[in-house]
């Protein structure tokens, strides 16, 4: 019998000074179902590696606190899930693919439960063609994949974008190009998202830095996808989606699910409806297929009013116009980076996962008596310009934390709205950033 | 009974004069007709190609998609509303090249949709190249020593994957293709046909003319579609004697027969419960 696996637990924990007491409690539970000797076996074993270590001490000490934890103890990739139900998600097509994959086995194991159906596409192309086949259907649908899946999927991206269907894809980041390091976690495809297919339409992406805020978000992707009819892009990572976390705000399900869609009874002459007719918001109303006296008809040409295919001058710029009109509106709906410590002369930028970290540094420098803050973003696209220019014009200077290699938010502050950052702590390595990697660097730049 | 000009689409018909697929659309026509699908009840989704562009020119709900991707599309669809009668056009490299693994896995999914595949066996929209069905030794204006890759054979290739409806048409023999597509149609199931049609500017090999002389219709002999390996068999017949009709079929449940969730109704008329959610997040 083997009990090298209790003899390192032992060890590990006794490194990071945890009590016996805690091992061998977990120990007898693991090992109920089997006889007295494995347990006396492996108790003794955890006890050898944990004495072992007893005169070996870390350069950092962990302060351990045994109180019972109050709130969730869930992952991103969970959370996510559960948000897609609350956003009243019924389909999830997805290739797998980590650090995405986490999210749809969540998803499978809710489907027996609820009116969701979860299906393995045959590869990316399919996941989100089919997730639009779905929605143009009548039926939320999301997929999650990991940035070479996400490229594959751009094809499909843009056809949700000019047929105007509302989709939501979850991006779940690691290091690359390529396969790049696939177990990893990194924020290398912020720049990419936002811009992902050819030309230009609009489309919706958050990058939500919790799981309580993955939850939330996800759920509102939905409604934002749907009032809009435009795809929504969410960016997470693996370490969001793989860590777990505890969440202290309850996770509710909202009362009731908003819809936008139409039916006959609200168009004034169902056997003449434009799908795509031209309004002063760009969103038209949106009936679904075999659901009426009214027609849809999409297609990811460019069309007219109707939907058929058109070349004409007038229909190309009518479309193009129409689809960015909506930008407006979905501006307004976006909502401000969270400001800590808003007077602070330095802020701290961040967007996603690195929220953690980012705050806990903050705490650390500002008990150290250096004036810093921080401005957390989840809201990225369409960019909420003026909310970032409140926020950022009072500070006198700000410093980018970044898991890239070129401070990708920052550039997208400077080029809309011409504020720069002065420093950037950028960790591209694939492992998550800690707060003393912030700490150091930023006692070096003030 | 529906009169057929209800399908009449007023949006301006482009394809060549004595393009099959004017004879393919007439035998879909009739075949929505005699099953009473009118066109508010009828989706049709299709790829790119001139094939896909069928839905322009018949009153429908329709989704025109992107190049390879229909079947993904019509499967979201009917996963989202299995009630939904969905019809999928598309042509040999839409289906047979770009879109292949999705063909692959449609068939293994026995999803209940009808594929009509346009082969004329020449990329038409891209005006004359190859196509997955070209025949060897073909010569276009980017094969100029001929086609040197060996052509698909769609009927084999949808038999070898376990395909429950199986047929091969002729755009020429608008009466069998019309009853061949309300065959599919009615079928539970996956149902593949592939409609042998000319290309009047790109193919000048496989003309109207040579497609008459050869193809033979399988329901005048006795032949019944019923044995895979008989079907096999005839799968390979080609050359002075071209088989159509139906070449297989069997009775399997289709994908979202076999979904448990989808039972009682479709997944467009389920509700959402607060309460459902609530139990599970409150065990957080």
């Amino acid at each position: 019998m083997n009990s090298s696996n209790s003899v390192a637990a032992g060890a590990g924990l006794g490194l990071m000074e945890v009590a016996f007491e805690s091992l061998s409690h977990i120990l007898k539970k693991k090992f109920q179902s089997k006889s007295k000797d494995v347990v006396e076996m492996n108790l003794s074993a955890a006890k050898f590696g944990y004495d072992s270590v007893k005169d070996i001490s870390l350069k950092t000490t962990l302060k351990w606190n045994r109180r019972k934890p109050k709130g969730a103890l869930i992952d991103g990739s969970k959370a996510f899930a559960l948000g897609a139900l609350a956003g009243d998600c019924r389909f999830a097509s997805f290739y797998p693919m980590s650090p995405a994959t986490g999210i749809m086995a969540q998803l499978s194991l809710l489907a027996d439960d609820f009116p969701l159906v979860v299906e393995q596409a045959e590869d990316e192309l399919a996941a989100i063609n089919m997730i639009i086949g779905s929605s143009f259907a009548g039926v939320r649908s999301i997929t999650a994949t990991s940035g070479g899946g996400f490229c594959l999927m751009t094809e499909g991206l843009g056809l949700a974008g000019i047929t105007e269907t509302p989709v939501v894809i979850i991006n779940a980041q690691r290091p690359g190009p390529a396969t790049g390091l696939p177990t990893r976690t990194a924020q290398g495809d912020l720049l990419f998202t936002i811009r992902a297919a050819q030309d230009e339409f609009p489309r919706f992406v958050f990058a939500p830095g919790t799981p309580f805020e993955a939850f939330q978000i996800t759920a509102r992707a939905f409604k934002l996808s749907e009032k809009y009819q435009v795809p929504v892009i969410l960016l997470t990572d693996q370490f969001l989606n793989d860590s777990l976390f505890i969440s202290e705000k309850p996770f509710r399900a909202p009362k009731s699910i908003p819809r936008f869609t139409v039916e006959d009874k609200d168009i004034k002459a169902p056997e003449q409806y434009n799908r795509f007719k031209l309004t002063k918001s760009g969103v038209s109303p949106r009936a679904l297929p075999c659901n009426g006296e009214a027609l849809v008809v999409v297609t990811g040409n460019e069309h007219s009013e109707d939907g058929h295919i058109s070349e004409e001058i007038k229909d190309r710029v009518n479309m193009a116009r129409k689809r960015r009109s909506k930008v407006k509106n979905m501006i307004k709906e976006m909502k401000p980076p969270q400001l800590l410590y808003e007077k602070s002369k330095t802020l701290l930028v961040c967007w996603g996962s690195t929220k953690g970290a980012v705050m806990e540094a903050v705490e650390v420098l500002r008990s150290r008596k250096m004036d810093v803050g921080c401005l957390i973003f989840s809201d990225i696209w369409p960019f909420p310009s003026d909310h970032v220019i409140s926020a950022l014009e009072k500070c006198k200077k700000f410093v980018m934390v970044e898991l890239n290699q070129t401070a990708q938010l920052g550039q997208l502050i400077r080029e809309l709205t011409g504020l720069s950052y002065s420093d950037a702590i950028l960790k591209f390595d694939g492992r998550p950033i800690y707060p003393n990697d912030i700490v150091e660097r930023v006692i070096q730049f003030i | 009974m529906l009169d057929i000009n209800v399908y009449n689409s007023d949006f301006e018909n482009k394809w060549c004069p004595g393009c099959g697929n004017f004879d393919i659309l007439s035998a879909m026509k009739n075949a929505f007709v005699d099953l009473g699908i009118s066109p508010q009840k009828l989706l049709i989704v299709s790829g790119i190609g001139q094939a896909a562009k069928t839905p322009h020119f018949l009153k429908c709900n329709a989704f025109h998609s992107l190049h390879g991707r229909a079947l993904p599309i019509a499967t979201g669809a009917k996963i989202a509303n299995h009630d939904l009668t969905i019809v999928v056009n598309s042509g040999d490299g839409d289906c047979y090249g770009e879109g292949g693994n999705h063909l692959i896995n449609a068939i293994r999914r026995n999803i209940d949709l009808t594929l009509l595949v346009h082969n004329n066996m020449v990329y038409g929209l891209t005006k004359g190249q190859a196509s997955p069905t070209s025949e060897l030794g073909t010569v276009t204006k980017i094969q100029l020593h001929g086609v040197i890759s060996a052509p698909l054979n769609p009927i084999s290739f949808a038999l070898s994957l376990g395909a429950t409806f199986i047929a091969r048409g002729f755009s020429g023999d608008g009466e069998q293709l019309s009853k061949l597509i309300e065959s599919g149609v009615t079928h539970k199931g996956f149902s593949i046909i592939d409609i042998l049609q000319p290309c009047v500017s790109f193919n000048r090999i496989n003309t109207h003319s040579w497609y008459k002389s050869r193809v033979y219709d399988l329901e005048k002999t006795d032949y019944v579609p019923d044995n895979w390996m008989r079907a096999m068999e005839i799968s390979q017949d080609w050359g002075d004697k071209i088989p159509t009709g139906i070449i297989f079929q069997k009775d399997t449940p289709s994908f979202t027969d076999r979904i448990d969730t989808l039972k009682e109704s479709t997944l467009i008329n389920k509700k959402y419960s607060e309460e459902r959610l609530n139990n599970v997040l409150s065990k957080l």
